[in-house]
């Protein structure tokens, strides 16, 4: 970019302007890049988010004549324990809090104890590798009705099968606590578990071999070799892939509402389901949207921490 | 520039959140134009026809009756999108506002006046004029409930109550005679003590809206309750008669006729693999092909409390109002109902029994479908639920209560007591919103 | 290697290499058949009738063998899954298509022009990154039943295109790209545009790859909001398809949602099985430059 020392010709001012020109110029053409994402993104993402906000500022009842003003009603009504909404509510965001604490553990270790073994370098590898993201692809919606079926209390081939083989034939997989959460945890698990384990084992393969030649020289073991070198080493990979996990979990809607419908009572309703009923079903905008906001600032809270934990430990 | 960049993304923010607030806080309702009367002989048309029939055999019946009309109707053609009753009261109201609903469909009874006071239906005056319908040729209220400030909305299609389902195989197989049927509760309880010792668990129970959450309702109202107050504006669903009803169902339970935790459609499904002899199911179910290996029969639900009633659902056709309805499609829609209507004998083979009395009580009627005969007999005394808007989604409060108290989770009184804070919170908010 | 006097203890570790390897398939073996029995046990079912489905859920074998479900299912002209299996292909196609495009052009413009707002604009795309979906579902189905979108392909493929995701992993990509490439076509007079055509994007292949098949897979997974804004029968795309199927069909008919499910799967299936390495890599990738 330095100019190259010609005879002044110009004077100072004009080349300043000439400058501002060109900064003009390439201005408008990195706008001109930018413009068709620009559109949607203002469209579906920045004015949602403000509409959002209005929204939930009112009795919003698209159904009916007026959606009368508000104010923070929506919000302390959810906030006024005995309320129509805020029981239900609380119920489903304990629902979406117990999932997200239960299954992101599994959808992480899980996948790095299958990454540990497809690592080993293998022949035939790639094809349990495949068979492994397989379920992936299917789509939640799939996945959800086989289980649905496979896993009813009376009727299901799962209970039937631990009954042929002795063991309790009547397990309330889809139907009571604690076994919805097993089911459902265990359901999700298995549906997603390919994913991280590809990118867990990227990061496996991404990891150089002269740092486990420099252990084993030390004469490290197996174990020592993993916590030693692998897990350092993917400290960066875990990040990701706990912040996506946990973001993945806190938004868990296909697998409640199409395996346990919520059951029992309203206990495995998921804070989605549960506005996305109120919201859409119901009718209900203004608090459905207010519902929204809430579940965005604990999930806001919690990334912050996630971020912080992960931070300190590197 | 900078300021600039920023103060017009928030312009264009503020531009668009205006566009989607304005659209959508404009009035719902136009001029009351009636849906009318008459043969369609306008050019070809599309009518949108949305309905819940998808229980029993309706989803197979349904698309024959359909072809039937479209063929003997050039042009129109009616095109059925059968969901689950639950997704459709998810997706119509908004499509309508959109533009995007069906011109014709079925709605539950209970419905219509939400439906109406939404704006959401053509009134059908001049068409139940047409057909000349009037309150005798229907069950006791079913007309009624189709009626919403001063105007008729909803034409009765069918009506479904419950009944006893009794598994025949599993009564020979414990020794009873499959052709004695429990009548009242002291005949129940001994059919099911000999079906115990047996070793066979002879009614189960579960907590789920249909068909459970149906027996609730039919007990409830047999012990001399009701669902809420005369005026509508207090539950009392959870009165004594409701926790004896809520009760009765738990006890199956605790006395071992049923086990426990049973799924959805569990109840249904151990009827027909013959685990339980007895089930309480909706008259739909009469139809379902997989009761085709099982020797089954089924009579009037037996009488628990003191007096008799029976939960009976009620069908209704609508005309709706979508944004910018096409009277065409609309007028199309009324030569089906009314073409429907004609052959509304057949609709018996849905298992659903036809509304008009006069079809209903056509001999051909039980020659053709004779398992319908105990179900025809009950409706002098069925029960249907209450019309009045938003009604629909308090009556579905009471259902996660019943499930708690099937699982124990619960006694039947708190569970009932608890549904009721909320139904009638429910009740309040339908008052605010729809006017009293 | 070949150390000829070690015979013995050589036969040794090789002998525990041996099995450690045959635990070690042992495991994947076990894992596969988790995996893969669940799926063969609902292809079988899809054979069974509807009375053998709920009378004898144990007995893998479908007796009497019938393709009921399948002609149920495929006779329907209410339920026309094949339908929804093309809309969820062109609806995932489009949607890729659209984030391709808009977001490199945009990353482009991030990572190699200076302008006016940059920080300011990069800094709101990033703010957005961790906004949860569900803070946009009830106001994008205002904007979009507003736009007359409801029930049309363009409700479920644009909003979802407008993601960061997108236009902040493409940016990271080309940030990294050298620039010696783009300094001597810029001296030979290429403009911005066709820098970018001709040489950015070629350069991106794999970034552009892995942002193509996870942008693919979200909207084939998406099933919240192809259920509420999609309308009619014949628009569904599969899952709220299937989900919508397996209401209306409830629970005495399992063999044809089985049979829905099986039509569903099988032609993904085939597609992953094709595809897998790219498919499967690309994934990887993302962990990797997220």
């Amino acid at each position: 970019m330095a100019s190259l020392p010609l005879a002044p010709a110009t004077s100072p001012a004009s080349r300043l302007s000439r400058a501002a020109g060109r900064g003009r110029r390439k201005t408008l053409t990195a706008y001109l890049f930018l413009t068709p994402f620009l559109v949607l993104f203002c469209v579906f993402v920045v004015a949602p988010i403000i509409t959002g906000l209005w929204v939930s500022l009112h009795d919003w009842n698209p159904l009916l004549p007026r959606q009368p003003f508000v104010g923070l009603q929506n919000y302390i009504e959810l906030f006024t324990p005995g309320s129509l909404t805020s029981g239900d509510f609380w119920e489903s965001m304990r629902a979406t809090a117990i999932f997200t604490i239960a299954s992101v553990p599994f959808l992480l270790v899980v996948p790095f104890a299958l990454a540990v073994l497809l690592h080993q370098k293998l022949k035939g590898g790639t094809v349990f590798r495949a068979i492994f993201f397989a379920p992936y692809v299917l789509g939640v919606a799939v996945i959800g009705v086989i289980w649905k079926f496979l896993l009813d209390p009376q009727s299901g081939t799962l209970n039937k099968v631990l009954g042929a083989m002795g063991l309790p034939d009547s397990i309330p997989w889809t139907v009571d606590v604690p076994w919805v959460w097993i089911s459902l945890v265990g359901v999700t698990v298995w549906w997603t578990m390919g994913f991280n384990t590809v990118i867990l084992l990227a990061g496996m393969q991404g990891i150089g071999s002269e740092l486990y030649d420099a252990a084993a020289v030390d004469g490290a073991g197996v174990w020592r070799k993993l916590t030693g070198v692998t897990l350092p080493g993917l400290r960066p990979v875990f990040m990701f892939i706990t912040t996506t996990s946990i973001l993945a979990s806190a938004n868990m809607f296909g697998q409640s509402f199409l395996i346990t419908a919520g059951a029992p009572g309203d206990e495995s309703r998921t804070a989605i389901m549960y506005i996305a009923d109120q919201g859409l079903k119901q009718s209900q905008m203004g608090a459905a949207s207010a519902m929204s906001y809430i579940l965005f600032a604990c999930l806001a809270v919690i990334s912050v921490i996630n971020f912080r934990l992960q931070r300190e430990r590197s | 520039m900078r300021r600039m960049m920023r103060s017009a993304v928030v312009a264009t923010a503020a531009l668009l959140a205006a566009a989607t607030l304005g659209a959508c806080s404009g009035g719902s309702s136009g001029g009351s134009t009636d849906a009318g009367s008459g043969d369609y002989k306008g050019p070809k048309v599309t009518v949108a026809f949305w309905n819940g029939f998808t229980g029993g055999n309706a989803l197979q019946l349904v698309p024959k009756l359909i072809d039937q009309f479209n063929s003997e109707h050039p042009n129109i053609v009616v095109k059925s999108s059968p969901m689950q009753w639950d997704d459709l009261d998810a997706k119509m109201p908004l499509a309508l506002k959109a533009g995007k609903g069906p011109d014709l469909a079925v709605a539950h009874g209970e419905d219509v006046a939400t439906y109406a006071a939404q704006g959401l239906v053509l009134p059908a005056d001049k068409t139940v004029k047409t057909l000349g319908y009037s309150e005798d040729d229907f069950p006791t209220s079913v007309l009624a409930s189709g009626r919403y400030d001063g105007h008729q909305y909803g034409l009765p299609w069918s009506v479904t109550p419950l009944g006893l389902f009794i598994n025949r195989t599993a009564l020979s197989e414990a020794g009873l005679d499959p052709n004695t049927a429990p009548t009242d509760a002291a005949s129940t309880k001994q059919a099911l003590e000999a079906l115990k010792a047996a070793g066979r668990q002879g009614e189960w129970v579960s907590g789920y809206r249909y068909n459970d959450g149906l027996e609730f309702e039919s007990l409830l109202w047999q012990f001399g309750g009701d669902l809420f107050s005369k005026d509508l504006t207090k539950p009392t669903f959870n009165s004594d008669a409701g926790v004896q009803a809520l009760t009765y169902m738990t006890d199956k339970i605790k006395d071992g006729y049923s086990p426990p935790n049973v799924a959805e459609g569990g109840t249904l499904k151990a009827f027909i693999t013959g685990d339980s002899a007895f089930s309480w199911q909706g008259v739909w179910s009469t139809s379902d092909p997989a009761l085709q290996g099982v020797d089954w029969t089924a009579t009037a639900v037996p009488l628990i409390g003191t007096q008799r009633a029976v939960r009976t659902g009620s069908t209704d056709w609508m005309f709706m109002r979508n944004k910018n309805q096409d009277k065409n499609k609309t007028a199309a829609a009324v030569t089906f109902v009314q073409w429907m209507n004609a052959h509304s004998l057949d609709w018996a083979s849905t298992g659903e029994l036809p509304a008009l009395n006069s079809v209903r009580e056509d001999p051909e009627l039980l020659q053709k479908y004779p398992k319908l005969a105990p179900f025809i007999g009950e409706l002098p005394y069925a029960r249907y639920y209450p019309a009045k808007p938003g009604i629909g989604a308090v009556i579905k409060l009471i259902t996660p209560g019943i499930d708690e108290a099937m699982l124990g989770k619960k006694t039947p009184k708190q569970a009932l007591d608890d549904a009721a804070v909320q139904a009638e919170q429910l009740l309040k908010r339908n008052e605010s919103q729809y006017g009293g | 290697m070949a150390s000829v006097p070690l015979a013995l203890p050589h036969r040794q570790t090789s002998r525990r290499k041996i099995g450690t390897q045959v635990a070690l398939y042992l495991a994947l073996v076990m894992i596969a058949l988790v995996i893969l029995t669940p799926l063969v046990w609902v292809l079988l079912t899809s054979f069974k009738t509807n009375f053998a489905a709920i009378n004898d859920p144990t007995n893998p074998l479908p007796l009497p063998f019938t393709t009921d479900a399948y002609s149920t299912l495929l006779g329907s002209s209410e339920q026309p899954i094949f339908r929804w299996f093309l809309n969820s292909l062109v609806a995932a196609t489009l949607q890729t298509v659209l984030v391709l495009v808009t977001a490199s052009l945009g990353a482009y413009a991030l990572a190699r022009l200076e302008f006016v707002g940059k920080r300011i604009v990069f800094g709101c795309i990033v703010g957005t990154l961790f906004v949860p979906p569900v803070i946009l579902l009830i106001p994008n189905y205002l904007i979009v039943q507003n736009l007359g979108w409801l029930d049309t392909i363009w409700a479920i493929t644009v909003p979802h295109a407008a993601g960061a995701f997108g236009i902040f992993f493409l940016r990271q990509f080309f940030v990294n790209l050298p620039v010696a490439l783009e300094e001597a076509a810029r001296i030979d007079g290429a403009g911005e545009f066709r820098i970018f055509l001709q040489i950015v994007l070629p350069l991106s292949r794999p970034a552009l790859a892995t942002l193509a098949v996870l942008t693919f897979l979200a909207n084939w997974n998406d099933f919240l909001w192809p259920l509420y804004v999609l309308l009619s029968p014949e628009n569904l795309t599969l899952q709220p398809g299937l989900s919508i199927l397996q209401g209306a069909y409830g629970s005495t008919y399992y063999p044809v949602i089985m049979a829905g499910a099986v039509i569903a799967a099988v032609p993904v299936l085939v597609i992953f099985t094709v595809a897998q390495r790219q498919v499967v890599e690309s994934v990887a990738n993302a962990g990797l430059k997220g």
